[in-house]
């Protein structure tokens, strides 16, 4: 199949119509929630999160014998959210730092997990195939009913994004100044982190475990490099989720064996570095076109304060001079005196330079502009 | 217990020796994520590694993923210097992207290659003894041991060559080079060897166990002590009593070896998280909580010494008056008793000259800041103590 009879097919098949929506939708609710964890700094929570959903599928299929998606999906979001409260209590009562608090949860409920994966695996019940899928993920699984779901917490969590806007806003800029407003930080704080369990524990089925934390990360990362606001980047963020989904889909269906989860972080990255090197404020290719122009700005008046010396000795600030004398001077090119030339703070006769009346008085007060605004 | 048995709780217990001595300084040096990336991000390298040579325990694999672990480092490194994200999320954007390179080249491949991302991810170590180093038909035993041991050594050579330079630039990183020793070399260096010790311990236990046994002995160590000699030596001790309580937990469940001593990690470190001496979570409770008694108690005899007038000092009024909730103020009133601080005359309360003393004291010290005011209390009161 190739990229363009995806697009035709996307609307006619069920199965394709299904798995792009599921992760446009999962792309988009990624992207929102993500922006937030990137600017809070917890932006491997997401990581540690979905690795400390495992422990919870199992259990809740050991309880329930069941391999119903939405009951492996609550036993999920109670492991991650405990996982979550975890960290933030060896954080808060320990003197041990976030990273290694993430890293202990990571590491200690996926072998936990794991353990009972393999426990379960070995019991005579020949229902637990696939529950490994939530691993790597697997979005040629989802079906309608999933989607759904995905939808519908995705609107839940908008609308208590739009409904609490202001106080969202406030805790990630200035939770001290939250505090004595008297917001209820711990509520705000427990809502906002209680949705990125939500949408990463809804990823899992999709792009599974280990790539769950890009999901949350690169939209965000990316959208942040496009604008200062808070609403924007949020927005760009949804955006860029949506279309990391929907194209890394497109691509995994048009080529035989590519997993569907690693093609969208793939695709995700590509909008990540097209970000970060083209973005107009931040980008670094404008960057270091700025840096490239400040330095021939420097050069440029570095040539001028020299001739500015050279013109002080002479009464006649317009005595012409030999070029021959700029030699000794590393900062002249023929270029930078032709740009001098240009903006009329030189003339040039031939093999000889002179100060123009305006060049001189600019070269003089090259370095106290200060004073001169103030005037 | 059969030869094999014996086999995996040795090369468990030198993989946990292994990891603990690096997981050790990246904990100390609050970079325990970075280990979680590299193992992830080794798998691209493992990969192509195994294309070239098609064994998976083959050296240039192991150096093809280290110099993969490297360029997770530089990478990170070059993302955070760029001032566009901040570190964590550098780490979260690079290993998510180099291990779905190593999985769909995995996925492309995956008709003619015999590599398993689940086995890179997981490990199986009761695999272990069944691949034998033989050389001219005597059997030398596993090769995994030969491989984490000679890993092993080198690590503990380096660790005793290099303690000092590694000691001082952990704890100060600005006196370390100005003291001449390069950060970029040390820093490079752990790098290295956390990063060849993931590789040469992935195929026996897999990457998640290694980032476990790297971080939680070092992190619970880590609540016991505050001296480097004593946490490496008490992070390699749990690293290896989990590992073969692991073993048998496993043995008795008939689970994977990897999340059964990963359990027991979790569980060690719950027990010290929960009851370490002075760092546990209880022990820290409890501390709070003396603290904030101990401050109510100062309010209140501050409150007493300011009112002489008698129907301020009531029992009633008091609990009216600073509003405590019932519990908080019969506690704060014991104690005041206990340490003939204060006397209750037909319940109007009144301080004792000892109680006169201490407060006067405790206010001389809220003024001036000086500890010498206090030295005395500095026994009865946690809230003296710093």
């Amino acid at each position: 199949m190739t990229i363009t009879e995806y697009f035709e097919l996307v609307f006619s098949d069920y199965t394709l119509r299904t798995i792009t929506l599921g992760t446009a939708i999962l792309g988009a609710v990624c992207g929102m929630l993500g922006s937030f964890a990137v600017l809070r700094k917890q932006s491997l929570l997401g990581d540690a999160i979905s690795h400390a959903a495992l422990p919870g599928i199992a259990i809740a299929f050991l309880l329930t014998g069941a391999k119903d998606s939405n009951v492996l999906l609550l036993g999920a979001l109670i492991s991650g959210l405990i996982g979550t409260f975890w960290i933030r209590g060896i954080i808060t009562k320990t003197h041990l730092k976030s990273d290694t608090a993430l890293g202990l949860i990571l590491s200690l409920f996926f072998g936990f997990g794991m353990l009972l994966l393999t426990f379960i695996q070995k019991q005579p019940n020949a229902n637990q195939a696939g529950l490994d899928k939530y691993l790597f993920g697997q979005a040629a699984t989802l079906v309608e009913k999933d989607v759904w779901m995905m939808a519908i917490v995705t609107g839940l969590c908008l609308i208590v994004l739009l409904l609490f806007w202001k106080e969202f806003k406030i805790l990630l800029f200035d939770a001290d100044y939250t505090k004595t407003l008297g917001f209820n930080t711990k509520t705000i704080d427990i809502l906002i982190t209680s949705f990125i369990v939500l949408a990463i524990v809804l990823g899992l089925q999709t792009v599974g475990v280990v790539l769950m934390s890009a999901m949350l990360l690169a939209p965000a990362a990316a959208a942040r490099q496009w604008t200062n606001s808070l609403g924007v980047m949020v927005f760009l963020a949804a955006i860029f989720g949506a279309f990391s989904g929907v194209f890394g889909t497109a691509i995994s269906a048009s080529q035989n064996n590519l997993s569907t989860g690693p093609v969208i972080v793939l695709v995700a990255a590509v909008f990540v570095i097209f970000s970060f090197i083209f973005s107009p404020s931040r980008g670094l290719l404008f960057k270091q076109i700025r840096i490239i122009k400040n330095r021939r700005d420097l050069e440029l008046y570095k040539t001028l304060a020299f001739m500015h010396n050279i013109a002080e000795t002479h009464e006649n600030i317009a005595h012409p001079h030999a070029i021959k004398i700029l030699n000794n001077f590393q900062g002249f090119t023929r270029k930078t005196l032709q740009k001098l030339v240009e903006r009329n703070y030189v003339t040039l006769n031939g093999n000889m330079w002179s100060l123009t009346e305006e060049g001189f008085n600019k070269a003089a007060n090259l370095y106290n502009q200060h004073s001169n605004e103030d005037e | 217990m059969s030869s094999a048995q014996i086999e995996i709780q040795l090369i468990a217990s030198v993989v946990a020796i292994a990891c603990a001595i690096p997981g050790t300084f990246l904990v100390l040096r609050k970079m325990a994520m970075i280990s979680d990336a590299i193992s992830h991000s080794i798998l691209p390298g493992i990969v192509i590694g195994f294309f070239i040579t098609q064994d998976l325990n083959s050296p240039l694999l192991i150096l093809l993923a280290a110099v993969t672990g490297i360029i997770t480092v530089v990478l990170v490194e070059r993302i955070q210097k760029t001032g566009l994200v901040k570190e964590d999320t550098a780490i979260g954007l690079v290993f998510p992207a180099l291990f779905s390179i190593g999985v769909i080249v995995i996925a492309k491949n995956a008709n003619d290659v015999h590599l398993d991302v689940d086995a890179v991810l997981l490990g199986e170590l009761a695999f272990a003894p069944f691949d034998r180093l033989m050389i001219s038909g005597t059997d030398f035993g596993p090769k995994s041991l030969w491989i984490i041991g000679t890993i092993l050594l080198i690590t503990v050579g380096l660790l005793f060559a290099f303690f000092k330079e590694l000691k001082v630039s952990t704890f100060d990183a600005g006196l370390a080079s100005a003291l001449g020793f390069s950060p970029a070399i040390i820093h490079y260096g752990l790098m290295t060897v956390a990063s060849v010790t993931t590789v040469g311990a992935f195929d026996a236990v897999g990457a998640i166990l290694v980032v476990a046994l790297m971080i939680a002995p070092a992190a619970s160590a880590y609540l016991l002590t505050n001296d480097l000699k004593r946490m490496l030596f008490l992070s390699v001790a749990f690293g290896v009593f989990s590992a073969i309580s692991g073993y048998w937990l496993a043995h008795w469940l008939d689970a994977s070896i990897a999340g059964s001593i990963t359990t027991m990690l979790g569980l060690l470190f719950l027990a010290v998280y929960l009851f370490a001496p002075s760092k546990g979570l209880i022990s820290v409770m409890y501390r709070e909580k003396q603290q904030r008694t101990e401050v109510s108690l100062l309010t209140f005899l501050l409150h007493l010494k300011n009112h002489n007038e008698i129907e301020e000092r009531h029992v009633n009024h008091l609990n009216e008056h600073i509003n405590w909730q019932k519990v908080r103020s019969e506690t704060v009133l014991d104690l005041a008793i206990k340490n003939n601080m204060i006397t209750i005359e037909n319940e109007i309360v009144s301080l004792t000259e000892k109680g006169n003393e201490f407060t006067s004291k405790a206010i001389d010290y809220i003024i001036t800041n000086e500890d010498a005011q206090i030295e005395d209390m500095k026994d009865d009161f946690f809230l003296f103590r710093g």
